[in-house]
């Protein structure tokens, strides 16, 4: 580097580099503070310091020049706690401080802008009387390939926990539980191993239409009851999607099953770095359409067949499909479930998360993908 | 106050029409529709986006988003309204279970099945409100609005809403109170719980599983510790929690929409966590929530909070505000603070916090939800 940095750390010397490659002067990562499954936490990635107000900003130049702007002002310090960048300004008047930043850093011209989708108004066209806004995503979507040590240690500390709600998940689904009671046995479990997010949803029934919140009905002798099960930690998530049924397995039930996990395993077969992402739900829809319901591998009688987990990216894509263009990558963390709606079962759940390696998918879970049954 | 929001509701989803039947939503309507004729508005659009900000589509609709995403309510001046979504239209059956309106819409972006609909049904142009819009839409999408409705007057009309959310209906308040039982019952099986070893996480689960039991659609946990960390509230860790520790816990709890909060200050002790019983805390707050007054501007019952405070030589930490309005968002109008110069009025849900420090326990707060009476407030948690 020519610049003295402000710090070091191996992310801003990165992100430098990408700004003078892209030609930018300078970058303002911005999160609304909401969390979503399917939506990339890019300053959680960056920062390492999850947000909770409503605007919260990391802004920094070419020089290395960098600053953490956070709403409340009172999470200022929990912020300096869990962030590399040293300089931490907690904000009531968010805007003002924003723009004062821009300013204190000199940054004109094409400024580059993560998080863009997350503004609103205000913060919007505040900005853009003082800069040139790009949208630039992309800078952190290249950062977060490179995966460590540490990112990946958070991958099979959810992983346990996804196993630990699973377990809690069979355990727990008996004949008089109301659904939402069988969550909270669930939450319990995945909240105390560690979990900091949690998002589950099932439905209860002899013919399931789709996964839902949980409602106020009481579990039934003879109900499939299916889950998906998708603790996070520190913004990384895994989901385990799984059915049991309460009392005696229909052997149709056994039947149409059997047809998921053939599906699962043979699009698990598929993946290894440089696959095509769509050879995934090529081979699964392949088996179910075999099977002779290839008129339900579309919406409604399913919605998706994979997609990306990983706190700052969720590569290859939100919606894994055969017309997908992108290959997977090493280290990919990768949710593959050929949920279904079956005219003869109703809506089944039967998946798992898997990492993506040079040589094959890396199962990451201990509990068996099947058909469970419960007395 | 704010807090670490969930990447989903994951509690109880229900419609209990007993609690809140559809004439509440008629009365409503009825009343949204008076001021819509009043301010010469043809059509409405109620929006909101995430978890704690869908109190303008919910008040009609009763519906609210679990997802981070953003959701409205179109309404006519006359005609059937509609509740368009972001999500996937196999959703809608499980939507039609809580909400009374016919017509419901589902899509990518609110903002573009919004113009998609309005088009289709010929309503614009025309002379449009806008609730919630520039304040929580995203920019993109309003700008996609603005431009598609060029030929339509627009207007951001948030007070006409605000007036009308700010004071409760019985239902409303008993909604709010019963979210205030959850939070107590979630305390109280707190202190009596018995851990192996005094934990974040564990603690947190227990807060956690009896809230969902009791029916909780949503719930946040704060926790500080005074006497380290500097005292801010923080989401639960993983980490033990010393003997003789202080924690103060900040809970809110949404049930069937409608918000509760708590703060309660605890101890470390013998395997649990032991409520602090601080009279002169208690008597100090019991004198600030008397000062709450239908008929008082909320800036002046600041005014006087802060002159009781100094009386009493005691020292006021406002870092969290003293409080606000509370229902179909934890927070909500008015803010007890001393811009807000809006009068409080008798069936006010409001949120009072105060803090205060202690030599021996770092600091203490208390907090509670009340319900503002003519005679005065009364605590609901």
């Amino acid at each position: 580097m020519e610049v003295s940095m402000r710090s070091n750390h191996v992310k801003l010397i990165r992100v430098v580099d990408l700004l003078k490659e892209k030609a930018l002067n300078g970058l303002i990562i911005y999160s609304d503070g909401l969390s979503s499954l399917l939506r990339p936490a890019y300053l959680h990635y960056f920062s390492e310091f999850k947000p909770l107000g409503p605007r919260n900003a990391v802004v920094l130049d070419r020089s290395g020049n960098i600053a953490l702007i956070v709403q409340p002002a009172w999470d200022g310090p929990r912020a300096s706690q869990k962030t590399w960048i040293p300089d931490v300004r907690g904000s009531s008047q968010f805007l003002k401080d924003l723009t004062k930043t821009v300013e204190e850093f000199h940054l004109q011209g094409p400024v580059g802008v993560v998080g863009m989708r997350e503004m609103k108004e205000e913060v919007y066209l505040g900005l853009k009387k003082k800069i040139e806004l790009r949208p630039a995503d992309e800078i952190i979507e290249e950062m977060v390939r490179e995966k460590g040590e540490k990112e990946l240690a958070l991958v099979r500390k959810a992983s346990r926990i996804a196993d630990i709600g699973a377990k809690a998940f069979l355990d727990y689904a008996r004949v008089g539980i109301r659904e939402y009671e069988l969550v909270a046995e669930m939450e319990y479990a995945m909240r105390s191993a560690g979990a900091d997010d949690i998002f589950l949803l099932l439905s209860s029934g002899r013919h399931n239409r789709e996964m839902h919140e949980p409602t106020d009905r009481r579990l039934e002798k003879g109900d499939i009851v299916i889950g998906e099960i998708t603790p996070g930690v520190n913004g990384q998530f895994i989901q385990l999607c799984r059915t049991v049924v309460l009392g005696k397995v229909n052997p149709v039930l056994v039947e149409k099953y059997e047809i998921l996990i053939h599906a699962l395993d043979e699009s698990l077969k598929e993946i290894r770095s440089g696959a095509s992402a769509s050879s995934i739900t090529i081979a699964m829809n392949r088996v179910i359409g075999e099977a002779g319901y290839a008129k339900y591998c579309a919406p409604p009688y399913m919605r998706s067949r994979g997609h990306g987990f990983a706190v700052g990216s969720i590569a290859p894509g939100g919606e894994i499909d055969d017309k997908m263009k992108v290959n997977l990558e090493k280290h990919q963390v990768i949710a593959v479930h050929p949920n279904q709606y079956i005219p003869e079962t109703g809506y089944l759940a039967c998946g798992e998360t898997i990492l993506v390696t040079d040589t094959g998918a890396e199962r990451l879970s201990g509990i068996e993908t099947k058909l469970y049954e419960s007395a | 106050m704010e807090t670490m929001q969930p990447v989903l509701k994951n509690g109880r989803n229900v419609w209990d029409r007993v609690n809140m039947p559809e004439a509440e939503f008629c009365d409503r309507l009825n009343k949204i529709r008076k001021t819509m004729k009043r301010e010469n508005l043809d059509l409405l659009l109620l929006y909101g986006n995430g978890y704690d900000d869908y109190g303008n589509y919910s008040y009609l609709s009763n519906y609210v988003i679990r997802l981070a995403r953003g959701a409205l309510v179109v309404l006519p001046i006359k005609g059937e309204p509609a509740l368009i979504f972001e999500g996937a239209s196999r959703g809608i059956p499980s939507v039609r279970k809580t909400t009374w309106i016919q017509e419901i819409r589902a899509g990518g972006d609110a903002s573009k099945e919004s113009v998609k609909f309005l088009e289709e049904k010929k309503w614009v142009p025309s002379t449009v409100g806008l609730i919630g819009v520039k304040s929580q839409m995203p920019y993109d999408q309003r700008e996609f609005l603005r431009d598609s409705l060029r030929g339509s007057r627009l207007l951001d009309v948030d007070p006409l809403l605000r007036e009308m959310r700010m004071v409760k209906s019985s239902r409303e308040i008993d909604q709010v109170r019963r979210a205030g039982r959850i939070l107590s019952r979630a305390l109280a099986v707190l202190s009596e719980t018995f851990f192996p070893e005094v934990n974040e996480k564990t603690m947190e689960g227990t807060l956690y599983r009896e809230a969902r039991i009791e029916g909780a659609e949503d719930f946040r946990v704060m926790i500080s510790k005074p006497k380290r960390d500097q005292g801010t509230f923080s989401p639960p860790e993983e980490g033990t929690l010393l003997s003789g520790e202080t924690v103060v816990l900040y809970l809110a709890v949404e049930f069937e929409r409608y918000w509760s909060e708590a703060i309660r200050t605890l101890i470390v002790k013998d395997n649990g966590l032991v409520p602090v019983e601080r009279q002169d805390l208690n008597e100090r707050y019991k004198k600030i929530i008397e000062l709450l007054e239908p008929g008082k501007a909320a800036s002046q019952f600041c005014k006087e909070v802060q002159t009781q405070i100094r009386k009493e030589k005691a020292e006021l930490l406002p870092t969290y505000g003293l409080g606000q309005g509370i229902g179909l968002s934890p927070r909500e109008y008015p803010i007890l603070s001393k811009d807000d110069k809006t009068p409080l009025k008798e069936g006010m849900c409001l949120t009072v916090r105060f803090i205060v420090k202690d030599e021996a326990l770092g600091a203490a707060m208390t907090g509670n939800t009340l319900l503002l009476t003519r005679k005065g407030p009364e605590i609901l948690t």
